[in-house]
């Protein structure tokens, strides 16, 4: 029955309430218990793997994300070169603290490579709706990769790879919150070894302070950010995923701490993953570790900093 | 496996939840730490329904299979649920159908000519030509009706016969036809704890005379809930009764459970939580609201009678009525059993479109009152969700509208007797019997297509443990007068119809919106 005096506008706030944009409301928190873990995204991405769909790609990629990329931030790249004379699928695998990563690294890519790269996106993320998932893949090459141990990382990655694509991964499973990195999950490790691929680390930095988690758009100024290309690791004949992951960990670390060691210095740095991940301050508050973490890069790179400000 | 009942307790995420109005409903905000109920996730419903109806036939508990019991030149009745069941109306095939079909078809292979159809309507109004064969099939309805396909007449006398007397001098008195019968077959749908079991013959085919021994004020102030069969008295009657039948009719029932599939897919969102909601299920509510506001009232009123429920079906079980209905029980609880922590200071329900006795009709104000004070508010186990002297905050707009045909003893009742008291017993004791013997009502009963003279009496006492129970009773959106009549108060709103409620339960009551349908057995502890 109809209330006297009510609108569709009335009816539509009510509907809106507690709900996004896209009309998406929070789990209660006395309902989160009871969820079902989302349907493994069904969404089909072999269109947007065709020609006619990577040319479309490619064109926006370098027509419209780089440019518009390029122009909001001053990336800065270094260590294409290590990517000279690799052959065959790589899985690129890389620290993840922004919206701006995919963009930054599929920019910065040679072309060879950015034409036939597939990008890792989370499934209940970018792949729930049918509009942002049809984007994700059209516009990224992206594939749903489960978060939360699903199926889709065991059935489709190596698919990818069997058919020659490389691969974008950030196996920390999502953006960090804090700026710093997370636990380096063995996912691509896996695949690697599983498949005898090689893996290039990759490390993001700036990408926090120039558009952390909330925002929509870099901050104004244009902020410098780097995106480091490592060595390409290949998995030993007798290597584990795990040895490989923990490799493959210390690599991204590395690579992290170029920004402020330099390349040297971050190889003299001779410990090992489980405390050379970039893991923050340590025994500092959370306020701290975000301070600074979105503490934004110089301008130019400058060498090591002093010690007592590293 | 579906997800459990669980109680949601409104948080600052947590949108605008769907309350029931009649024929509407609307979307509202409830207050932080409001809780609600919501019974499990609907159960996966039997892929092949025929077979397992065979399976059932064939299987029973307590009793022989169902062929064994047939034989040619043996006198078979073959009862059936009416329309008050189940709610709303299943589309077709009704499951009724479905199990008459196989149950004749093991009939007319052992050669039994003698075969009646009877719905068991007790003091319900008849069902129509067009309801009879919507329910038992087009089939089933060409070869019997009308000479032996009929609605049950508990007012013919000489139709009727007394069974037994029960240890408490409780009459047993059922259609003759029946209980001169060599084998019953009972077919039964359940919805609610309350149906199938001993009720099924021992009220479904009962006579006004054996019928008060159950329907009165005492029992069902004693019946808590009616749902809860162990705790309720009412159901004790209908055990001693069912004994007393047992030691002299053989029955074999036939009872099937529905899942939680209340409402047809374009109003799909009724069945979903809210925060589940897809873009479509928001769009479709949005094109409901206006659509339904739109719609002259007798298109609307056509519409949600028409939208008929794709329940799934939970289970089937034949044999022995002692034996089949913890069988049946169990699958209830299993699709509405919801634990719920203790009471609450006030509790809410939108009353849906439907009850038991408007079916393809109206929902008139004592209608609205014993579904919202008897039927939902007796959705529980060990306690009711409000304390008592509590406040019961029920959404209906209770127009004050009758269907002339349907009840005709309402609209007296509503009239001359509401008018005077609203107390279930003085009713009892002064009216009941005028009503219930009423040459008028008797007539149009039998003849025509009314409910009998006595039962908005009972609808009445339906609520009594509600009326005893609650400090105060506040209707959102009520027609003024109508509740007036009815002896609630109403509000515009549910801020206002709190702020009511404060005079009673104090300035910072606890809340439990109690959501349905699909409908959650509320156990409370």
């Amino acid at each position: 029955m109809r209330r006297r005096g009510e609108g569709v506008r009335a009816g539509l706030r009510l509907l809106a309430h507690g709900r996004d944009l896209r009309g998406r409301a929070r789990v209660p928190r006395s309902a989160e218990q009871w969820e079902e873990p989302a349907e493994p995204g069904r969404f089909p991405t072999a269109w947007a793997r065709t020609p006619v769909a990577g040319a479309v790609r490619y064109g926006l990629q370098r027509g419209l994300l780089k440019p518009t990329t390029w122009t909001v931030v001053a990336p800065q790249v270094e260590g294409v070169e290590r990517l000279d004379g690799l052959r065959g699928p790589v899985v690129f695998v890389a620290n993840h603290a922004s919206h701006l990563d995919t963009p930054l690294i599929l920019g910065a890519l040679p072309p060879r490579f950015a034409r036939r790269i597939a990008v890792g996106a989370a499934a209940d993320y970018f792949f729930d709706t049918p509009w942002r998932a049809a984007l994700t893949a059209l516009a990224l090459n992206g594939f749903p990769v489960e978060r939360r141990g699903g199926r889709r990382l065991k059935s489709l990655a190596p698919e990818l790879v069997a058919d020659g694509w490389h691969l974008l991964l950030f196996p920390e499973g999502t953006r960090s919150a804090d700026g710093w990195m997370n636990r380096v999950r063995a996912g691509s490790a896996h695949l690697c070894c599983g498949y005898g691929i090689p893996a290039v680390p990759v490390a993001v930095r700036g990408s926090y302070a120039a558009m952390p988690r909330g925002r929509g758009w870099p901050v104004p100024g244009r902020p410098r950010v780097s995106v480091r290309f490592g060595d390409p690791l290949l998995p030993g004949p007798d290597e584990n995923a795990w040895d490989f992951n923990a490799r493959l960990s210390t690599a991204v670390a590395r690579l992290w701490n170029e920004e402020e060691l330099g390349w040297y210095g971050s190889l003299r740095d001779a410990r090992e993953a489980a405390v050379a991940r970039p893991a923050g301050p340590a025994k500092a508050g959370s306020w701290r570790r975000a301070w600074e973490a979105s503490r934004p890069l110089p301008k130019r790179h400058r060498g090591p900093l002093p010690e007592d400000d590293a | 496996m579906g997800r459990p009942g669980f109680v949601l307790e409104v948080d600052e995420r947590t949108p605008a939840l769907l309350v029931n109005e009649g024929e509407g409903a609307r979307l509202e905000r409830f207050p932080l730490g409001t809780r609600v109920i919501y019974p499990p996730d609907s159960l996966p419903g039997i892929r092949d329904v025929r077979a397992a109806i065979r399976h059932a036939l064939l299987h029973p508990h307590g009793d022989d299979p169902l062929p064994a019991l047939l034989r040619p030149g043996m006198r078979l009745t073959v009862v059936f649920d009416d329309i008050s069941l189940p709610l709303p109306q299943m589309r077709t095939p009704d499951m009724r159908q479905l199990v008459i079909e196989q149950v004749l078809e093991y009939a007319a292979a052992a050669g039994v000519d003698d075969v009646e159809l009877l719905a068991a309507n007790a003091l319900h109004r008849r069902m129509t030509a067009a309801e009879l064969r919507r329910t038992v099939g087009d089939r089933v309805f060409r070869s019997f009706f009308p000479g032996h396909l009929k609605n049950h007449d508990a007012e013919d006398r000489a139709n009727l016969t007394e069974v037994g007397t029960t240890r408490h001098g409780e009459v047993v008195e059922i259609n003759r036809r029946a209980a001169e019968s060599d084998l019953i077959v009972y077919v039964n749908i359940t919805l609610t704890g309350m149906s199938g079991g001993s009720k099924s013959v021992a009220v479904g085919l009962a006579s006004y005379r054996s019928l008060r021994h159950h329907h009165n004020v005492h029992t069902l102030r004693h019946s808590r809930s009616f749902n809860d069969p162990p705790k309720s008295a009412m159901h004790h009657s209908y055990d001693r009764m069912a004994g007393v039948l047992a030691d002299n009719v053989r029955v074999f029932t036939v009872e099937s459970t529905v899942n939680g599939d209340s409402y047809p897919p374009q109003v799909g969102f009724m069945n979903r939580r809210e925060w589940e909601w897809s873009a479509a299920d928001q769009a479709s509510y949005l094109a409901f609201r206006k659509l339904n506001g739109m719609a002259p009232a007798k298109l609307r009123r056509q519409m949600w009678q028409r939208s008929y429920a794709p329940y799934g079906i939970t289970g089937v079980h034949a044999g022995a009525p002692a034996d089949v209905h913890p069988y049946t029980l169990a699958a209830v609880h299993r699709q509405q059993l919801t634990e719920v922590d203790g009471q609450s200071d006030i509790g809410v329900w939108g009353l849906p479109f439907i009850c038991p006795y408007n079916v393809n009709s109206v929902m008139n104000p004592v209608l609205v009152m014993s579904l919202g004070l008897g039927y939902l508010f007796n959705l529980y186990r060990n306690k009711p969700i409000v304390r008592q002297g509590g406040v019961g905050i029920f959404y209906h707009p209770m127009p004050a509208e009758f269907h002339p045909v349907h009840h005709p003893s309402y609209i007296d009742f509503y009239e001359s007797v509401l008018s005077r008291t609203k107390d279930p017993a003085l009713i009892e004791e002064k009216y009941e019997e005028q009503f219930a013997t009423d040459p008028w009502y008797t007539h149009l009963y039998r003849t025509s297509h009314a409910y009998h003279g006595v039962h908005p009496l009972y609808m009445w006492y339906w609520g009594a443990h509600a009326l005893q129970h609650l400090g105060d009773v506040i209707f959102v959106g009520a027609d003024r007068g109508a509740a007036a009549r009815l002896g609630f108060r109403t509000a515009s709103t549910l801020g206002d119809a709190l702020e009511m409620a404060r005079e009673t339960v104090g300035s910072s009551p606890s809340i439990t919106y109690h959501h349905s349908p699909p409908l959650a057995l509320a156990d409370v502890r």
